[in-house]
Parts: C-alpha cells; sequence; structure tokens
C-alpha cells in the first residue's frame, strides 16, 4: 500500500533557503538599499517610507528612480508610468520562474507570493539553484531566500537613512554602483550559450542609442524586445547550423 | 489638486506615494507574469525567448543606471563608472569566476575614481 506523506517538508527547505541567502546575497542586498535609505532621507520622508518601499517595490532600480524623481521635482503620474516602464523586466522574469515554482500544493496565491519576492539575486540565484531541487522543496526554499534578503535589505533601507549623511561621498557612490555592478555579475555568471552572451551585450549598448532614439520612457521596452529577440533568432540558427 | 491630497493626507503621504506610484506600477508586471507563465512549459522557444528579454533588459537597466545616475553616484564622471564595471567583469574572471572578487574589485576602483573628484 502506498503511504501518502502527510507533512510536507515546508520548513526544513525553508531554513535550507534562508541559509543560502545568509551570505553574498544579503550583503550584496544591503549595500544596494543602503543608498536608497539616503535618498528617501534626502527627500524628506520618513524611515519607515523607505523600509516600506524595499518590502512592497522590492525593485532597487524602481526605488532610485522613485526617490530620485521625487526629489528631482517630477509629477507624479510621470513618476508612476516611468517606474512602471522601468520594472517590465518582472514580467519575463516571473515567466520564467513561474514553472519552477510551481507544484501539486502550490497554488495561484502561492505563486503570487512568490513572484513578489522575484528580483535580479532571487530570480538568478533562483534559476540556478532550484532545477537541482525535488519540486516540493522548490517553493519553500524559494521563500525562504528571498525573505532573509528581503529582511536584510529592508534592515540596511533603514540603517542607511541614519547612516547616508555621514559617509564620505566616495563610499556613498560605491554603494549606489553596487546595483550595476552586481546585476552585470549576475548576468555574466549565468550566461551559458551565445544567445546569453548576445542578450547581455546588446541589452547594454542599445540602451543609450535607445533612449537617444525614442526618449527616457519607453527606451528599455525596445532595448528588451530588439535585444532579446535579435539573441534568440541567434539561438535559432546556431541550433539549425 | 495633488498639494491638496498631499495636506489631507498629512504624515501618511509618503506612505502612499510608496503604494501608488511605486509599488502598484512595479507588481502589476509580476502579477501578469504568474498568470502568462502558470501554464508554459519551461523548455519551449517562447520560454527561451521570454528569458532573452529579462536579460537584454536586465543589460538595458544597467547601462541607464551607469549612463543616467542619481544622488551620489553623479559624483564618479562616466569615464570612472564605465572603467569601475569593466574591471569589475575582469577580476571575476581573473578570479576565477568569483562574483564576490569581481564585485569587490569594481567597487574598490569605483571608490578610487571617487576620491579623486569628491
Amino acid at each position: 500500500m502506498n503511504v501518502e506523506p502527510v507533512s510536507r517538508p515546508f520548513w526544513p527547505s525553508f531554513v535550507a533557503g534562508v541559509g543560502s541567502a545568509a551570505g553574498l546575497p544579503s550583503l550584496v542586498l544591503m549595500a544596494s538599499l543602503i543608498g536608497v535609505g539616503g535618498l528617501t532621507r534626502d527627500i524628506g520622508y520618513p524611515m519607515f517610507a523607505g523600509v516600506l518601499s524595499t518590502i512592497l517595490i522590492w525593485a532597487g532600480p524602481a526605488q532610485v528612480l522613485l526617490f530620485g524623481s521625487i526629489a528631482a521635482g517630477a509629477s507624479m503620474p510621470a513618476i508612476a508610468i516611468a517606474v512602471s516602464l522601468s520594472s517590465i523586466r518582472f514580467f519575463p522574469m516571473v515567466v520564467s520562474i513561474v514553472p519552477l515554482l510551481r507544484g501539486p500544493d502550490v497554488g495561484m496565491g502561492k505563486l503570487l507570493l512568490g513572484a513578489h519576492f522575484v528580483a535580479v539575486t532571487s530570480w538568478t540565484e533562483g534559476r540556478r539553484l532550484l532545477p537541482d531541487l525535488p519540486v516540493k522543496e522548490r517553493f519553500p526554499f524559494f521563500i525562504g531566500f528571498a525573505s532573509m534578503v528581503m529582511a536584510a535589505a529592508s534592515f540596511a533601507t533603514g540603517v542607511g537613512y541614519h547612516l547616508i549623511g555621514a559617509l564620505p561621498a566616495a563610499l556613498a557612490a560605491a554603494l549606489l554602483f553596487t546595483t550595476p555592478m552586481f546585476f552585470t555579475l549576475s548576468l555574466v555568471a549565468g550566461s551559458k550559450t551565445q544567445a546569453d552572451w548576445a542578450a547581455l551585450i546588446l541589452g547594454f549598448a542599445l540602451a543609450p542609442l535607445s533612449t537617444f532614439v525614442v526618449g527616457q520612457d519607453f527606451d528599455l521596452l525596445v532595448v528588451g524586445l530588439i535585444g532579446g529577440s535579435a539573441a534568440y533568432l541567434l539561438h535559432r540558427t546556431r541550433r539549425k547550423g | 489638486m495633488l498639494a491638496a491630497l498631499e495636506h489631507a493626507t498629512g504624515g501618511l503621504w509618503p506612505y502612499l506615494v510608496v503604494v501608488l506610484i511605486g509599488f502598484l506600477p512595479t507588481e502589476i508586471w509580476r502579477v501578469i507574469g504568474v498568470f502568462a507563465g502558470r501554464n508554459l512549459d519551461e523548455s519551449s522557444d517562447l520560454m527561451i525567448w521570454v528569458r532573452l528579454v529579462a536579460a537584454a533588459l536586465v543589460a538595458g537597466v544597467v547601462a541607464k543606471l551607469l549612463l543616467a545616475p542619481s544622488g551620489a553616484l553623479a559624483v564618479v564622471p562616466l569615464w570612472g563608472r564605465a572603467g569601475a564595471l569593466a574591471a569589475g567583469g575582469l577580476g571575476y574572471w581573473l578570479m576565477r569566476r568569483s562574483v564576490l572578487g569581481g564585485l569587490m574589485l569594481g567597487e574598490a576602483v569605483l571608490i578610487s575614481v571617487g576620491l579623486m573628484y569628491a
């Protein structure tokens, strides 16, 4: 007779995810979000508004854009559109991680929770680590990983709020440099095929050109579609040849 | 109208901004992604295209953060920001594919250039 496992191993996998996030991923997120805490203070917002932005928005560039644009005096509807366009990457990122998270006991609610935790760090680490795990351990592992980095990042946002004014300018610049540097290294580390490299290089090279041609707002949309599609065409021709 | 709204909500205004102008415009893409990705096969061609579009978008975000920096990063000139990024990439390869190594070298170069200008 087959015995169904009555208890799902949620917590052991969750704890394994926390452990996997406790080193470099958390430190990188902390360094990135200290700068965001500083930007929150620059515009006269309370500390918890900055911390809330880390928990709810969970996208460094969108937070920088939000608080940076408020500092620059842009109108609220314009900022909302700019923030949304800068976050389009989450659509393909979530689409490509959902198949790794879903399982027999992972319903719609859990998928939406998992999707909220998707950011560059959890996406690259999730795509790297989840395929090697048994299906039912993936969701708790991912939630554990993401909760840990989010907790560390929220703490750093609060610390940055109080600390940023006391930092030397070069160090404050280095903290804001963490996001682009880490995003780049994550992409490089995750690039396995020629098509991956093409997407990386085209995305980078097309951005200034696209900003020049279509302007600040819709440039990333063009970069993603053209760069990603060109890389995909390379993938198709390579496979046939 | 916005000024009146800001006054009416008092101390809650910053939190409303975070939710309405920051959270909702970002979260919508994650929610749509769940609905779109729910029935897709991980190894399908469509998924490969989606993943490559995501990679190009992330690379594009990096380029924009470097070309139009906000706050303290603007202190460092463009050549310094680009040079630090290149140094970080080089460090990753030299230190046998170490993300930490690349990050440290990139940051060290950026701080060095920053000290010359700050």
